[in-house]
């Protein structure tokens, strides 16, 4: 069973929109729509989100785990530092003064948030990633692209739906 | 007056910003070549203090800080207005911010750096800084965290490095546009590893949309909290002048407007350097002359608050610090600042000079040299006339040394910007086209519905 | 562990000092000096400069206001529109009040500076990195900064005067905060010696080096928590307390008809060093 697999450039949104519209209604032997189709796009696009159908994003979940980390470390890493220290007495203040640790948690609270978010966002869209084996750099200017790896059987099914739809350039990978 | 136009092709987007990365106007060899004189020359003045001592500062007993503290609040004042532009109307999802946030956001990097730079010649040993790092060692010692320096160290370091991160993370669709378009090179291979792989796929947007959303949500607490942090650093000291409670809010106010007439500045430079008019275009330019106008108008009323309270307090010790400020030695500088500060700005109001780019590089520059000058008459009057008379009336004038590194610094903040300006697309290639796209879909609506009513 | 030692030291960590807290125990230096016994001689500085190893920086530093002078002797004189306004001045020596809470240990960002066990603002050089923050803070301007490397440079100490200089205190290099310290070299030695024959320090025992070199006794200084001493004795009768930022007898109407004042006692510094108001003509 060996998959392939095919891109379609198109000039606009609405053209894209019909061909996942048409995909999504179709039921095609040898290809999914939810994991073998990928849209790529110049801009972000909220339309894009609507027509492919809820696709969650777990980003927030890393930005609150990584702010709440943060903020607990800062805390903590400050006051057991400020204890540790010989117990050292300053300008009347407790050794353990909790107005600047307030103010130094909140910066880790948020440094633990965007550092984490980073990470979170990294992981979540799959960065560094690989470049995916059919692209056009026309993507990077004003194309939008849908690239689906389907089973032989399929391809044709998928061209044929691909070029009903007015594709600009239809590009193949070279069967194995 | 030409706004960006609705049709313009997106492969033209492209070539235009791309070419800003291989051709500038000879001004920029030119800006390039001072900035690197300035930045040499207080590089001069570093190793020069470094090896003799602070003293060729010219500081003394009670002079203890001059204009390296005052020039340190400057640049980090200079900062906010980047996350303002960047973070703030990207809530607020004002378009127009679209092509002039990435050079404003780079200008937040880069001003960070310059006051980065202030606290290193400002310390008497530099070759101990380590110790100022909260870092674990088999003695227990610890740097001593109620200090307000150290919230400063901490807050920069957050704001640092979260700007550096927001300002990669929103040119990485950038960053692959160059990567395809670009021969090979040294650029193109910087390019590509920088991109990650980016090809716009959806799941790469999807998560895209929400990491930079949440970090701009992060990022104006933050800007906030680092210049109410600077504030601190005098509101939470006992010296008249400066333990005042408005001080944070004055510190942001103040913030924001030296950083949006910096914009202007930059604004300017660029869009002529870089042959930016088609992008840059006078709209937006006026729009952030009325923020500017209206942020001033902020700062005045505060300082004007400040001044109040001071006044009706009795406070006599603030008293006599703000009346020597008014008549003392540096009475010429705190008026400059009033002038430049609340007087030049209404410049602003007139709607005929709001498009007026040389009124408004001209304007601009004198703004910040207001700006300027109110961090040092918060730092240096205070130690003219604090609580103990013996420190009264010793006055003290920077030396050569100050004033070079303070002029080091500009050389140094320009070097770095222009620098950005070269190697990355300092307009938003792909939230140009967003712009674009937003309005023809705006334009093809009211069409329709136009269509609809006959 | 330090989160552990944190959680079962909770109420040390969280204890305020000096409000409604107990002295230090055994040792609180302090001090007292009687204005109207000075003369303003200068041997109090003179004495401070030979036993603390200060840096003599010459007439052109000294005019960029960079000299190094510990104890240093302030003129202070009232312009009641006479021909000579400075005729009749009177003089306040002046030098590190070693508050009991001190602006300027709070602010350090290395913790060079601290409160120590007697009660003592102590100062750390080897940590101290010159951000200058404690001298901005404090309210008397009693720190004193190394703006050059003054043991290297030429004349500071002229090579006859080298042999003058005091080998247990160390001589600070360029680039750190400096400041009265009580003559704290004399004050561990005498402890040391005190705590090898198990007793504490007696009163007399250990003196400064301004106290020893003043002409007329104006300065007396010692353990404030020992009765006996003539520092405690003399803050008693003039009804100062260490804890007070409002001293009770002040708040009578009549007046407190005593002479003993701490300067800036408002700023809740606690200074440890009293002074004793001058008898002037305008005061009778």
């Amino acid at each position: 069973m060996s998959k392939r697999h095919l891109l379609a450039l198109y000039s606009n949104f609405d053209e894209a929109e019909a061909v996942v519209r048409e995909l999504r209604n179709t039921t095609i032997n040898g290809f999914d729509v939810n994991d073998d189709m990928i849209v790529k796009s110049p801009i972000e696009h909220p339309e894009v989100e609507e027509f492919l159908g809820d696709k969650p994003v777990y980003v927030q979940w890393f930005t609150l785990f990584g702010a709440l980390m943060g903020g607990l470390f800062g805390f903590f890493l400050i006051s057991g530092a400020q204890a540790n220290f010989y117990m050292q007495m300053k300008g009347g203040k407790p050794i353990v003064p909790f107005p600047p640790n307030f103010v130094l948690t909140y910066e880790m609270f948020i440094l633990g948030g965007v550092f984490i978010t980073i990470l979170g966002f990294l992981v979540c869209a799959g960065l560094p990633a690989k470049r995916s084996p059919l692209y056009s750099a026309k993507v990077s200017i004003d194309n939008i692209a849908i690239l689906v790896n389907a089973e032989e059987a399929a391809i044709s099914v998928l061209k044929a739906i691909f070029t009903k739809h007015k594709a600009l350039e239809i590009q193949e990978e070279a069967g194995k | 007056m030409k706004d960006i136009r609705e049709d313009i092709a997106w492969a033209k987007i492209n070539q235009d910003v791309m070419k800003s990365l291989e051709n500038p106007r000879k001004l920029y060899w030119v800006i390039l070549f001072f900035a690197l004189m300035a930045f040499g020359f207080g590089l001069g003045c570093e190793v020069y203090q470094y090896q003799t001592g602070m003293g060729v500062a010219n500081l003394n007993n009670p002079q203890v800080w001059g204009l390296y503290i005052a020039t340190f609040i400057f640049w980090i004042g200079m900062s906010h207005s980047g996350t303002l532009l960047s973070a703030i109307l990207h809530l607020m999802h004002a378009d127009w911010r679209k092509p002039i946030y990435r050079f404003a956001e780079a200008m937040t990097t880069f001003s960070l750096m310059t006051a980065g730079l202030f606290v290193m010649v400002h310390i008497g040993r530099l070759w101990q800084f380590y110790y100022a790092l909260p870092y674990p060692n088999d003695r227990g010692i610890w740097p001593n965290f109620q200090s307000p320096l150290l919230w400063d160290a901490m807050a920069i370091f957050t704001y640092l490095s979260s700007s550096v991160l927001f300002l990669f993370v929103g040119m990485i669709p950038d960053l692959a546009i160059a990567r395809d378009n670009m021969q090979a090179g040294w650029r193109q291979k910087l390019y590509t590893l920088l991109a990650l792989g980016w090809e716009g796929t959806d799941r790469q947007w999807r998560n895209f949309r929400v990491t930079y959303l949440t970090i701009a949500c992060f990022l104006i607490p933050l800007a906030v909290s680092v210049h109410s942090i600077v504030a601190s650093d005098f509101a939470m000291s006992q010296q008249p002048g400066w333990h005042v409670t408005s001080f944070p809010p004055y510190f942001v106010a103040g913030a924001l407007y030296s950083g949006c007439a910096a914009i202007i500045t930059l604004f300017i430079i660029l869009r002529y350097v870089f042959k930016f008019e088609e992008y840059m275009t006078l709209p937006i330019l006026k729009k952030i002359v009325r923020l500017t106008f209206a942020i001033a108008m902020v700062w005045t009323y505060l300082n004007a608050v400040e001044f109040a309270s001071v006044w009706y307090s009795h406070d006599q010790v603030s008293k006599d610090v703000l009346i020597q400020k008014m008549t003392g030695n540096y009475s010429p500088f705190w008026w400059g600042m009033i002038f430049c500060g609340s007087v030049v700005p209404l410049v602003f109001a007139i709607k005929r000079f709001q498009t007026n780019i040389p009124v408004l590089f001209a304007t601009s520059l004198l703004l910040n040299l207001g700006m300027w000058l109110e961090r040092w008459m918060i730092v240096a009057p205070t130690f003219s006339h604090g609580y103990y008379p013996w420190t009264w009336d010793h006055d003290q004038w920077p030396s050569i040394v100050q004033w070079g590194m303070v002029f080091g610094s500009f050389g140094w903040f320009t070097l770095l910007f222009l620098l950005f300006c070269k190697v990355f697309p300092s307009v938003s290639m792909y939230e140009v086209k967003e712009m674009v796209y937003h309005r023809t879909l705006h334009l093809k609506k009211s069409e329709t519905a136009e269509q609809g009513a006959h | 562990m330090s989160v552990s030692n944190l959680l079962e030291n909770w109420s040390q960590v969280r204890h305020e000092h000096p409000v409604n807290d107990k002295p230090h125990d055994p040792y609180k230096w302090a001090m007292a000096i009687d204005l109207d016994a000075c003369t303003g001689c200068n041997a109090c500085s003179v004495a401070c400069y030979a036993e603390n190893n200060l840096p003599v920086v010459g007439k052109e530093k000294f005019q960029h206001g960079q000299q190094m002078h510990w104890m240093r002797v302030e003129r202070y004189w009232d312009e009641d529109g006479r021909e000579f306004p400075d005729q009749g001045f009177q003089f306040l020596p002046m030098m590190c009040q070693q508050c009991e809470a001190a602006p300027c240990e709070t602010v350090c960002p290395v913790a060079a500076t601290n409160h120590t066990a007697d009660g003592l603002n102590s100062q750390i050089y080897n940590r101290c990195i010159g951000s200058r923050y404690c001298s901005a803070n404090c309210p008397f301007k009693v720190r004193y900064f190394n703006w050059y490397d003054y043991p290297t440079t030429e004349n500071v100490w002229p090579a006859e005067m080298t042999q003058q200089l005091n080998p247990d205190v160390s001589v600070r290099g360029k680039g750190v905060m400096e400041k009265c310290t009580f003559c704290v070299q004399r004050l561990s030695a005498a402890k040391v010696t005190a705590k090898g024959e198990g007793r504490i320090v007696r009163e007399g025992e250990v003196q400064t080096a301004c106290q020893q070199a003043c002409p007329t006794s104006a300065i007396s200084f010692g353990n404030i928590v020992n009765p006996e001493s003539r520092v405690h004795k003399q803050w008693a009768a003039q009804q100062v307390e260490l804890d007070k930022d409002k001293q009770a007898k002040n708040e009578k109407e009549e007046g407190p008809g005593l002479r003993g004042y701490r300067i800036l006692e408002e700023l809740r510094a606690y200074p440890s060093v009293m002074y004793l108001e001058r008898v002037r003509e305008s005061a009778v």
